[in-house]
């Protein structure tokens, strides 16, 4: 977007302006009054009335803010102002339906009067109120073609309403189209509000599950305070849970904003366990999730914000390039093409792109990457129209609707087009405009004075916008002109030229003005000599012509995976009926021990059992195991790879935060924990709070959908954390351990106490209801051994003190991890039925973690304490058997080495009647490793998961061929489309001109 | 094996039950031995004081081949004789029969911060980073607290010997060959300034301010080029040969602690280790190394392969650092890190593995070994990477590697190969002296038993 353009969006005010619905207006009118007719007739035109509906040699007639009449052929009606638009094409005018239009940052100091406690919400926030856009991005968004846009305010977690508006240049009053439609969330914060919670996704969505609570309880709150006639101290003001009140009714839309598909999957479960009206504002990766996206209505607005290749400029470049990015580069302009094929509903939006000239382009490239025109129309204009309730008046060409029409030169979807005007309410924006005189040509000058010199030839080319040229005088070598410029509207020219090229030191400047064929100007030569000139045409210009927009970038055969990144699955592997394992050494870790010379027999995904010489059920998968060891599937009680975040540390206390809530699928450690036998872990909260967030189990079914690696019908835990970490923030409290220990007391006795105002008000149901707290509730679960504890420490003081809690409040402590001096007080530990969860030899590496040793596992176990390990690391996550195997040097037998990292684990942390043994029903997870799982030299074979391979060595060689020749392909395909000599163009050749540069 | 003064090595080591039963039989072992609770730690022995015959073992040279039922003999600190069990046993030696058991030379570690470090996030407690980038003349030895707990705990996984390194700033200073045995550092030493280490620039990394991050929050100089950099490098070689050149041909110069401590480095008589990990880091580090003339090792190496063929020409050995870290690219395989070795010896490229973690974990040096093997290493070259390769690398072959006569006695008894944990290491002999196997973990282990003892009667209510 040049500056002229926007200069030119500004100049075109005057042109005209509606008066037809004065008796809707209010504002008195002073001075002399503005009738100019708005009565227009476009003639000539090819009319893209709507998808699919071309008219040629077409009129549209204006008249006050509408489209009168509509027709091929139509003459002008008298009186009307006919612009002339032979070759040029007219579409309806674009619909965004997710504009960032400013004008929603917070006052200085922040947000005043009763808002909300966090800075974050701000729903009370109205677009339709506060409507005072930014001048520029209107412009900008304008000159795209867009006459109407959803202003959604971009500020916090809870944004605030949206509203329709106009993009005209008309008074606020006379812009808004439907006020406050839909309630803006995003799982970004805001860092500019300020506010310490939340700072991790899972805080967010915590948040939002609390505020849809909130904002239910709210008005009930209110109407009891009312209805007792005002007996007593009223309940909070807040205008943010006030503003919510409709979207928690699911009668008025919530619009996420998601930037990931992750966060599409979260908005979309969100929507469903709050029962809201959900709209979606897209993020470019919903190719990935078409198969979820398949069948479902609700709006979603993609952004064409399409990756930079990635640089492969140089071999170390392109070793270091990822196949999940260079797939991405690749895929992220077919999102739309490939959401069309799908039949999702789906609009564009100029929003996300880092700049909106990229707009166009981009739309360009998606078509050339396969969106049909139409539908790409369609998402500009009806399909945006429909959602937002305006599609009477907006979204076609026809009688009666809004005059806002969009004025190309060339096929706005295939060709290197430009948008000339854009009518908006009947009012036209001048855009660009075609060169009013065009001085591009050679011309043959001769001068007046023989003196300067007699004759020469003069050639001018270039974007009008940038233009250059040549002068000859004759005999003289030719010399290029320097800086020349021209003003296109009165085709006046001014340049310089090196004096040599008439045989002169120094510069001589040139003037020129050009009517139609003729060029009349002046010289001023170095030595002081002025001369004066005059020539004809004697060739005209031909500038490139406007060229059909092309993908530069090869099709591949790049097949759907998920994730969408290295090692991706296209599918899910098979669940054979039953699979028998046949002549192995099972460790079974249950009543049957290690067993020689057995067979593990397995159907529909379950453990059938472990014996000698099984018979095989018809059609059974066999597998020879010969040599081999089978164990079960290992478990890790606590990792921290695959979900977003780790550490919500806003508040000291954050129960009500849930991991689960922010799986992600795209990590490849999943991967690489099952090449390394591992199938289930838990996957914990940080360790930044005495009490942190809730716990998920998984199970690593690679290739799955984040929801689907959760492990249904787990045990619910909750992260506690003692010691060195919940106490090193210096503004927060605590700073001590004994702060740690009372932080957590007080808010078991605040659980107690928000427990009794509920029961009190079960039973009386008089005042003001109370409001529900999901920190309460998790606290009060707590209480009730419904959600256990999994505490992370290191020394045995603390450990202790949260052991004697537990006892004088009656919460279970299901595990206490790390635990380097777990140890020193095992027999307590057993005395209490607490677990340990420990490592194999991590030590030393802060002062808490000096006093470990190697013989941990060990000590507990002879004190009879349950006893797992853990690796709290990605890395050694994917080697837990040589974690287990480490404590055959502290003297722990061969089976019990295995069972902290089986049996022992799943007990530990209370899955052991799913998962951990090879036993009759338990969870078909087993490991087929190609000698003692527990010696250095061994690794895993085969990894399954509820009966379904999810890793062996042969597919992991096919996977990484494949993940070979796509990468390979990619890299190909970026340095074809890579202009040689710059930068990655994105897989768009198409670049805007400068305003003239086609004709 | 012995009659040390305190708790026995081979009686600490636990039973292999966690039975009741089991358990005390085991209190009954270790805790009865006389002044067992005293102990808190290994005690330091004193050099051999006459010879010792071990018989019967299978030995494991590493570079002259396996002897099975063989015997070899220590004095004086040294290897006097390696043999069959037809042997002549010297007269006065003390003879130990290791029937069944292995005999392995002393592991290698070839970079660690053992003795220099002692708990990672207590700042005070490292001495690992000077100030500023320049440090050619900081010498590791000096700064090794010999009382420190980690030795106790390396030496237990079979680790005799270990190359204690600094590791701030551009060039780093000397490491130090150490025998993780004797009441002082000087007693371990084995060779003060046995490398010079320098960490060559990333030439793909972000520009940072300063360069080398001389230390904490320290405010540097605006940020350098790759270029500069390497050139920084350059010069400072290029002075410290002038300042070789003016000394050697009698000028009168004043004296520079840092040039002069790059001299051994310049003259070839110690390596200079070059930390470089991606390929263009390790290409222009060998490049390097080969116009300035030094004795050049690579130390890192996570992309060696890229430079596979240009290693095993130039005849550029490689200390691998990483053998069991992630894999550097998601599209390499899950086993990048740990099938590297194999890969590297396929392609005839000289390498010893080193422990990658640090001080506080030179105990996993034989899983870093032991995991390339299986991924493909033979075991014996996996062996070799953490002994005669290290060794030879880093100019101590002379004195330790292999079980050869005249090394030094530094050995392990075990009952298996020391690289894989199904196996045990019984006795460790450092220059011929039967060691004290007590670590700060078994100390832990023994005081803790007795705890469980003294409750464990007591009938507990859960």
């Amino acid at each position: 977007m040049s500056v002229t353009r926007f200069l030119l969006g500004l100049t075109a005010l005057a042109v005209s302006s509606i008066e037809a619905q004065q008796s809707s207006r209010t504002q008195p009118i002073t001075g002399l009054r503005d009738n100019a007719t708005g009565y227009h007739a476009l003639v000539g035109a090819r009319v893209v009335t709507g998808p699919g509906q071309v008219l040629t040699n077409a009129t549209v007639v204006v008249r006050n803010g509408l489209i009168t009449a509509v027709g091929a052929g139509l003459a002008a009606p008298s009186g009307a102002r006919v612009w002339d638009m032979k070759g040029l094409t007219v579409y309806p005018g674009f619909v965004d339906a997710s504009a960032d239009m400013g004008g929603d940052a917070p006052p200085q100091g922040g947000d005043v009067g009763p808002t909300h406690w966090n800075p974050q919400v701000r729903a009370w926030f109205s677009t339709t109120a506060n409507l005072k856009d930014d001048s520029t991005r209107r412009i900008a968004l304008r000159s795209l073609g867009f006459g109407t846009v959803l202003a959604v305010p971009r500020q916090g977690i809870f944004r605030g309403s949206a509203s329709v508006v106009t993009l005209s240049e008309a008074g606020v009053r006379e812009r808004v189209l439907r006020p406050d439609i839909a309630q803006s969330i995003a799982f970004q914060r805001s860092f500019a509000l300020g506010g310490m919670y939340p700072n991790s996704s899972m805080g967010t969505t915590a948040l939002m599950k609390q505020t849809f609570m909130d904002a239910e309880w709210y008005p009930r709150a209110w109407a009891a305070y009312e209805a007792s006639g005002r007996a007593s101290l009223p309940p909070e003001t807040s205008e943010a849970l006030a503003a919510l009140g409709k979207a928690v009714k699911g009668q008025q839309p919530v619009y996420f904003e998601t930037t990931s598909e992750e966060e599409y999957l979260r908005a979309y479960k969100l929507a469903q366990d709050y029962k809201l009206t959900p709209w979606f504002r897209g993020n470019g990766q919903e190719y990935r999730l078409i198969d979820v996206l398949k069948g479902r209505p609700q709006p979603l607005v993609v952004p064409l914000a399409f990756p930079d290749a990635p640089n492969v400029s140089s071999p170390e470049a392109a070793a270091n390039a990822t196949l999940s990015d260079l797939r991405h580069w690749y895929l992220a302009p077919t999102n739309p093409a490939q959401l069309a094929a799908a039949g999702v509903p789906f609009a564009i939006t100029a929003d996300g792109l880092s700049s909106l000239q990229q707009f166009l382009p981009n739309l360009r490239t998606a078509v050339a990457r396969g969106l049909a025109p139409d539908k790409a129309l369609a998402a500009l204009t009806t399909v945006p129209a429909t959602w937002l309730g305006i599609d009477k008046s907006h979204g076609t060409i026809a009688a009666g609707k809004a005059a806002n029409l969009v004025v190309t030169a060339g096929d706005l979807f295939t060709e290197e087009s430009e948008v000339r005007d854009v009518w908006v309410q009947g009012v036209r924006y001048g855009v660009t405009r075609p060169p009013q005189v065009d001085p591009r040509g050679t011309w043959t000058i001769t001068s007046s004075d023989p003196g300067a010199f007699t004759s020469a030839i003069v050639r001018i080319e270039g974007p009008l916008n940038r233009i250059r040229g040549t002068i000859e005088i004759s005999g003289k070598r030719s010399v290029n002109l320097t800086s020349a410029r021209i003003t296109t509207e009165t085709g006046r020219l001014e340049a310089t030229f090196p004096g040599e090229a008439i045989g002169l030191e120094g510069s001589t400047l040139l003037a020129g003005s050009v009517r139609d064929q003729e060029f009349f100007g002046w010289v001023s030569l170095p030595n002081g000599t002025d001369a004066t000139y005059r020539g004809t045409r004697t060739e005209a210009y031909e500038g490139p012509a406007r060229g059909a927009v092309a993908s530069r970038v090869p099709k591949l055969d790049l097949p759907f995976m998920r994730p969408s990144m290295e090692f991706g699955r296209t599918a899910a592997p098979p669940q054979p009926a039953a699979v028998l394992v046949r002549n192995a050494t099972v460790w079974t870790q249950g009543a049957q021990g290690k067993m020689q010379n057995a067979d593990l027999l397995v159907q529909a995904g379950k453990v059938v059992r472990v014996g000698q010489k099984l018979t095989a059920p018809a059609g059974a998968t066999e597998i020879d195991a010969t040599g081999k060891h089978v164990t079960p599937g290992l478990i890790d009680p606590h990792t921290h790879s695959g979900v977003s975040d780790v550490n919500e540390s806003g508040f000291a206390i954050v129960p009500e935060v849930q991991m689960g809530d922010v799986v992600t699928h795209n990590n490849i450690w999943f991967y690489r924990q099952l090449a390394g036998g591992l199938t289930t872990t838990m996957i914990k909260h940080g360790s930044a709070n005495p009490i942190g967030g809730e716990n998920v189990y998984v199970k690593t079914r690679w290739g799955s959908l984040p929801d689907e690696y959760k492990i249904t019908g787990a045990p619910r835990t909750v992260k506690f954390a003692l010691g060195e970490n919940p106490k090193r923030s210096p503004t927060r409290y605590p700073n001590t351990r004994m702060g740690v220990q009372e932080i957590i007391r007080d808010h078991f006795l605040a659980a107690r106490d928000y427990r009794k105002e509920w029961q009190r008000w079960e039973k009386e149901k008089t005042g003001i209801p109370p409001r529900r707290d999901l920190r309460m509730e998790a606290i009060l679960d707590i209480l009730d051994q419904k959600l256990l504890v999994s505490s992370h420490g290191y020394r045995a003081d603390e450990f202790l003190a949260l052991v004697r809690l537990a006892e004088e409040f009656g919460f279970r402590i299901q595990t206490l991890q790390h635990g380097v001096e777990a140890f020193k007080i095992a027999s307590e530990l057993k005395a209490s039925g607490v677990a340990a969860v420990v490592w194999s030899d991590w030590g030393a590496f802060k002062m808490e973690a000096y006093d470990n040793t190697t013989y941990n596992a060990r000590l507990l176990m002879e004190a009879g304490v349950v006893t797992s390990l853990h690796s709290d690391n990605a890395e050694i996550s994917t080697r837990m058997n040589w974690e287990a195997g480490k404590l055959l040097r502290t003297g722990v037998e061969e089976v019990a080495a295995l069972s902290t990292v089986t049996n022992q684990s799943a007990k530990a942390i209370a899955i052991d009647n799913r998962v951990g043994s090879l036993e009759a029903g338990k969870d078909a997870d087993f490991v087929i490793w190609n000698g003692n799982p527990l010696s250095q030299f061994t690794k895993a074979e085969q990894t399954w998961v509820d009966g379904r391979r999810y890793f062996s060595l042969e597919e992991d060689k096919a996977l990484r061929a494949e993940t070979a020749r796509q990468r390979s392909q990619l890299i190909q395909a970026v340095l074809a489309a890579t202009p040689a000599e710059g930068t990655p163009a994105a897989g768009a050749p198409a670049r805007p001109r400068g305003p003239g540069g086609s004709r | 094996m012995s009659s040390s003064l305190i708790t026995h090595p081979s009686t600490m080591r636990p039973m292999t039950t966690t039975t009741k039963s089991a358990l005390f039989a085991l209190l009954a072992s270790t805790l009865l031995v006389p002044g067992a609770v005293r102990a808190q730690e290994r005690m330091t022995v004193p050099p051999q004081d006459k010879p010792v015959a071990l018989r019967g073992a299978t030995i494991h040279t590493v570079t002259k081949g396996t002897i099975t039922n063989g015997t070899i003999v220590l004095d004086r600190g040294r290897i006097a004789a390696i043999g069959g069990a037809d042997l002549a046993i010297p007269n006065g030696a003390r003879v130990v029969d290791v029937t069944g058991k292995h005999i392995y030379p002393g592991l290698v570690d070839a970079y660690s911060t053992v003795g220099i470090t002692e708990i990672g996030a207590v700042d005070v407690s490292n001495d690992i980073n000077e100030l500023g980038d320049f440090n050619p003349n900081v010498r590791a030895e000096v700064a090794v607290n010999a009382e420190s707990r980690h030795i106790g705990t390396t030496r237990s996984a079979g680790v005799l010997v270990s190359f204690s390194t600094p590791e701030g700033g551009v060039i780093s200073g000397l490491s130090s060959a150490l025998n993780l045995e004797g009441w002082t550092w000087e007693e371990m030493s084995m060779k003060g300034a046995a490398a010079l280490n320098v960490r060559w620039p990333d030439p793909n990394a972000r520009p940072r301010r300063g360069f080398g991050g001389g230390g904490r929050g320290q405010a540097g100089p605006p940020p350098k080029t790759y270029a500069e950099q390497v050139q920084q490098i350059k010069d400072w070689f290029g002075e410290a040969r002038a300042y070789r050149d003016a000394v050697k041909s009698g000028q009168d110069v004043r004296t520079d602690s840092r040039y002069a401590a790059m001299i051994p480095a310049l003259e070839g008589t110690i390596p200079v280790v070059v930390a470089a990990e991606g390929a263009a880091q390790i290409n222009d580090a060998i490049t390097w190394g080969k116009a300035e003339g030094v004795k050049l090792v690579i130390r890192g190496g996570r992309d060696a392969l890229f430079v596979a063929d240009r290693l095993k020409a130039e005849n550029v050995p490689v200390i691998l650092t990483s053998t069991m870290a992630a894999p550097e690219r998601d599209y390499e395989g899950y086993d990048g890190a740990y099938a590297m070795p194999a890969k590297l010896y396929a392609a005839g490229v000289k390498f010893a593995i080193a422990g990658g973690s640090g001080g506080l974990y030179s105990n996993r040096l034989p899983w870093d070994a032991g995991v390339a093997v299986a991924f493909g290493l033979p075991e014996e070259e996996a062996l070799k990477s953490v002994t005669i390769n290290a060794a030879t690398f880093l100019g101590i072959a002379d004195k330790v590697g292999s079980l050869e006569v005249g090394k030094e006695g530094t050995l392990l008894i075990t009952t298996g190969t020391p690289l894989d944990m199904t196996s045990n290491i019984e006795q460790s002999y450092i220059q011929g002296r039967e060691i004290n196997m007590m670590d700060i973990h078994k100390w832990f282990f023994q005081k803790y038993m007795e705890k469980i003892k003294q409750q464990t009667p007591k009938k507990v209510v859960p």
